[in-house]
């Protein structure tokens, strides 16, 4: 029993890096129909300034000039995706052209980086482990859990609490609408797409004393983003919560209660959501509002 | 709505055209025996040969030490093989037999080599050996582990300079019986190399009196979290693990393993992949105390290992791996064989490496055993610390 | 239109781009006037150039148009659900891999015999569209897309495990395919007639659909679900028909692919080909049936012949032709024909928004 609770432990803390990466993706998708799949390359550029920033025993302040730097580069390339995205109102042309800068961002880091894996160290004071339940865990897995859960009182609060919030609810619901009543949504957009790809590259460092970096990783990162966008219902904050939550514990207690069938866990959890509920369990119209 | 189009007319004439031009080539494709028109005749003129390596996808790393190998032969012996000036065409395997048939394809009927090496996917090799078997050219496995390869659908025309799968992790197996006092958990990643590698370790390790606590696969490619299985290796109460895992796997699995507290307690055993290259320069410290068994370290202590990690550390500013080894081996492989060959014909080369003998390589010397696969000392590696560095520290030989 | 956006997550849509549904293409083909003769002759002059490749080309470039034939015969398939009945697919692969399956465990267990084996990968493909599809057709568009996604992985992960077709090594030692009992093709060219005929057919058969009563309800359910199960259609039998329909053309895709390569690994039914696959079709210009052919054969060139040549740095060439596909051929390769159809193109989408709104 011990060593399962343990395993939703673990599942908490890879919920949690799901529910930064996969928040973007949701908001963009829920007010402009986006589907950008270029998220899993912002990641992976985030994981790539840890690679480069924090070195072997680094300290704390690297590990934060990282996540500072990451969100900065992310935001950046988000605010490039909303722009190029508005190129087309076609939606599977705006997927094409994610997916093509996806390849090329992807491209650039390999040629920069090289096609090797790399580890990122855990901060110093934080790389160690500690006795939970009489196994050892790493403390570091341990601040992941309070970052999500501090991530998810901060967007609860930005989203459903303030004023911002709820123009961004309010577009998700009805961008004409929003328009209509003077406010620039085009403004809101960029910078809801920007936030979100900031948060997805913030994600890549954290996630990067647990993943490392490598090519190929933001194909798996994204594919896990988009089925737990698609759980959690598409635009929906509190549906992306539920499903990154979700989908970290069917990771790690479903594979440690079901071991044999680990490779069909997420996308048996996904099908099952989607014929039970197809709009997801929480979708926008309920879940954005309060 | 209309009808949905079907035909448009001169767009699709001239966008076919413009593709058949694209790929260029001309002369009839009707002949039984693709490509094997041009033989090049006697020895002498330069000779062309096809290097095909994975250069993108998950394999790239590996592709890269391989031609890298390659490469520092070809630049340590003038650009020549058997005396003869050599026309490298590479070609890029990518990830598996959907990018490498056809590339190796190309290589054969329309770059005419005379000879392909390299390979790296298993699938692809198997995938290749009919259309290598059929259009009577030599390919040189430098590293796909199949034991079918050399086995169950072994070629004349198939030679590998790498290894077997089973072979590496049978060479493991006596030892760790010997070394660890209880049971052994046995882990890998769930596809066919790994459970090759497993069973290979397993035939010789319970022979040798060994008991296995447990065996477990891992969703190939898709773990990236090891936590569920390193819990249930706790649970087990093994007092060792024998794991195969390489690339991205191998790194999570061997920095796991010691972040939730195994490293230390529970000795981590494997055949010599777990901690090559790239992955060991990730886990760093991370791995030491890790045992391995290889055909290879950069640490043996030979005259001929030291000069080829100095000219190699000189030519790619990074130590050698086993990789590079094999494809600085399959380079010398032809080396002999073209010296000796009375041709290029792809029959005149396969009597040429029925011969090449005894290969002088930094691993140690080695030849082709009856089945054409490399017949090779294994070693018992430990990783150490060097200096920060971790390196494979060659323990013993395993026999 | 409403109904499908808001079944999908409850979205009342704006007008400016929201009110078609999530991925849904706006494309009708371009070029749909010609008339019914001049159709004909342009169809047997492309199929007449084709045929006259293997007498110019060396064995190389043959077999690289044979792949991309067979490719093509899995993208017409996908066009199919995606273009025509507007359902984004990313399962294709698996029922090209089973395909491809059956016809080299037929290939190597009962018969040399291409037509028998193509027969099988059809059964097959459609055989395992059918048992899975009904998890799928119920939903629509980004939900299919995962559905379908969620379909083909598991199929892949089916394969790459199973030690009995070969796991991750995939299955190898299929013999030559013959013909009416005839000797053993081995030549490129004659492998490449073979899938040329078969795949000329499968173009033919699914133009046929398209343009049937079933091809216009099919459409009717693409532009307008409501209107259709208004007028007493029933969309979702018709969508579970087209996914089953769609699953044997892969199946022959898949059976021919392996013809020509007589082998066939996990790879083969992979996320990687089914992507491919759907990004051949928007390339191509969704709803066309030629233009995503042409993709499928442009995105083969670069994976294959380019790749290889440029260091690997394929992807990195792939990603920069979708960017452009976007800013320079809106309408995709289809869209490339005359300005008469392109206007009627917009019009027609433009009067299909109207209505939609």
């Amino acid at each position: 029993m011990a060593t399962h609770l343990v395993s939703v432990l673990n599942g908490l803390a890879m919920g949690s890096l799901l529910f930064a990466i996969a928040l973007g993706l949701s908001l963009v998708f829920g007010m402009m129909d986006v589907l950008n799949l270029a998220h899993g390359a912002v990641y992976l550029v985030g994981a790539y300034v840890a690679v480069a920033l924090v070195s072997d025993g680094a300290g704390v302040a690297a590990f934060v000039l990282a996540v500072l730097a990451a969100a900065a580069a992310g935001a950046v390339l988000g605010a490039l995706l909303a722009a190029l995205t508005r190129a087309t109102t076609h939606h599977l042309d705006q997927a094409l052209l994610t997916l093509g800068v996806a390849l090329v961002v992807a491209e650039a880091l390999s040629l920069a980086f090289g096609n090797d894996v790399h580890s990122i160290a855990a901060p110093e004071p934080v790389g160690g482990g500690v006795t939970v339940l009489g196994e050892t865990y790493p403390v570091y897995r341990l601040l992941v859990i309070g970052f999500g859960v501090v991530l998810a009182v901060a967007v609860y609060v930005l989203v459903e609490r303030s004023p911002l919030g709820s123009v961004i609810r309010a577009t998700v619901a009805d961008r004409a609408m929003v328009a209509a009543l003077g406010i620039n949504t085009g403004r809101v957009l960029v910078g809801v797409f920007a936030a979100g790809a900031a948060l997805a590259a913030v994600g890549g460092v954290l996630a990067g004393p647990i993943l490392g970096a490598q090519p190929g990783l933001d194909e798996k990162v994204l594919l896990l983003a988009l089925v737990v966008v698609v759980i959690g219902g598409l635009g929906s904050v509190r549906g992306a919560l539920l499903g990154a939550v979700l989908i970290g514990q069917v990771q790690a207690l479903g594979t440690a209660l079901l071991p044999e069938y680990a490779s069909f866990l997420v996308f048996g959890a996904m099908a099952l959501v989607l014929l039970l509920r197809p709009a997801g369990l929480l979708p926008a119209r309920t879940g954005v509002h309060a | 709505m209309g009808v949905v189009s079907v035909f448009s007319p001169t767009r699709t004439i001239a966008g076919l055209a413009v593709g058949a031009m694209l790929l260029t080539g001309c002369g009839s494709s009707l002949d039984e025996s693709s490509g094997s028109k041009a033989e090049g005749g006697k020895s002498g003129g330069a000779v062309k040969i096809g290097l095909l390596v994975p250069l993108s996808g998950v394999y790239a790393p590996i592709g890269e030490d391989l031609r890298a190998g390659f490469q520092l032969y070809l630049d340590q012996h003038d650009g020549k093989l058997g005396g003869r000036e050599v026309d490298l065409k590479t070609a890029d395997e990518g990830e598996g037999p959907q990018t490498g048939v056809p590339a190796a394809q190309k290589l054969v009927t329309q770059d005419q080599v005379s000879a392909v090496a390299g390979v790296v996917n298993s699938a692809t090799a198997l995938g290749l050996r009919d259309f290598f078997d059929e259009s009577k050219k030599p390919l040189l496995i430098a590293n796909a582990g199949a034991d079918d390869i050399t086995g169950a659908r072994k070629s004349q025309y198939v030679w590998r300079t790498s290894f077997s799968n089973g072979d590496v992790s049978a060479a493991l197996g006596p030892a760790v019986a010997e070394e660890v006092k209880g049971k052994v958990y046995l882990i890998a990643a769930d596809y066919a190399a790994g459970k090759e590698m497993v069973a290979g370790f397993r035939k010789t390790f319970e022979a040798a009196g060994g008991k296995v606590a447990g065996e477990k696969y891992t969703p190939f490619g898709k773990t990236q979290d090891f936590q569920p299985y390193l819990s249930a290796i706790r649970k087990s109460g093994a007092d060792a693990v024998f794991a195969f895992y390489a690339g991205a796997e191998a790194v999570n699995f061997v920095k796991q393993y010691k972040q939730f507290g195994l490293s230390g307690k529970t000795s981590l055993y494997g055949t010599g992949f777990l901690t090559e290259g790239g992955a060991l320069a990730a886990q760093g410290t991370a791995a030491v105390g890790v045992k391995t068994s290889l055909h290879y370290s950069t640490e043996l202590d030979s005259a001929s290992n030291k000069k080829f990690v100095d000219a190699y550390q000189n030519a790619a500013k990074k130590p050698p791996t086993v990789y590079a080894v094999q494809g600085y081996d399959t380079a010398a492989v032809l080396d002999k064989a073209l010296a000796e060959a009375s041709g290029d014909s792809g029959d005149a080369l396969v009597k040429a490496l029925a011969k090449v003998g005894s290969i002088d390589s930094p691993r140690g010397a080695w030849k082709f055993d009856s089945d054409q696969n490399a017949e090779q000392q294994f070693y018992l590696r430990e990783v150490k610390s060097s200096g920060g560095t971790a390196v494979n520290s060659v323990v013993g030989e395993l026999d | 239109m409403k109904a499908e956006a808001e079944a999908m997550r409850g979205d009342t849509g704006a007008p400016q781009d929201t009110t078609t549904s999530v991925l849904e293409p706006l494309r009708s083909g371009p070029g749909a006037y010609l008339p019914g003769r001049r159709r004909a002759v342009v169809a047997v002059a492309v199929v007449a150039l084709l045929a006259a490749a293997p007498l110019v080309l060396s064995p190389y470039p043959v077999s690289a148009m044979t792949r991309m034939l067979a490719f093509a015969v899995l993208v017409i398939g996908v066009d199919l659900l995606t273009g025509v009945t507007g359902l984004p697919s990313l399962g294709q692969a698996a029922y090209f891999g089973v395909g491809a399956y059956t016809a080299v465990l037929v290939g190597v267990h009962i018969t040399p015999d291409a037509m028998v084996q193509a027969l099988a990968g059809l059964v097959m493909g459609l055989v395992a569209a059918a048992v899975t599809g009904w998890v799928a057709v119920r939903a629509r568009g980004i939900v299919f897309l995962m559905l379908t996604l969620a379909i083909g992985e598991s199929v892949h992960q089916v394969a790459d495990t199973w030690s009995a077709v070969g796991g991750s090594n995939g299955l190898a030692g299929m013999p030559p395919i013959s013909l009416f009992g005839g000797p053993s093709l081995l030549a490129a060219g004659f492998v490449y007639w073979w899938v040329l005929a078969v795949a000329a057919l499968v173009f033919a058969a699914v133009a046929l659909v398209v343009s049937s009563p079933y091809g216009r309800t099919l459409r009717g359910i693409r532009d307008n679900e409501a209107r259709m199960r208004a007028l007493g259609y029933r969309p979702a039998l018709a969508r579970y028909g087209v996914f089953c329909l769609a699953g044997a053309v892969a199946g022959v895709g898949g059976a021919l692919w392996a013809q020509q390569a007589r082998f066939v690994s996990p790879g083969d039914m992979g996320f990687e080909v089914a992507a491919l696959a759907l990004l051949s079709v928007v390339i191509g210009g969704a709803g066309s049936l030629w233009g995503p052919c042409l993709g499928a054969a442009l995105v083969l060139f670069v994976r294959d012949s380019l790749s290889a040549s440029i260091g690997g740095h394929g992807p990195l060439v792939l990603g920069a032709v979708f960017i452009a596909v976007v800013f320079l051929m809106p309408r995709g390769l289809a869209g490339l024909t005359g300005t008469r159809a392109r206007l009627r193109n917009l019009t027609s989408a433009r009067r299909r928004k109207e209505n939609a709104s």
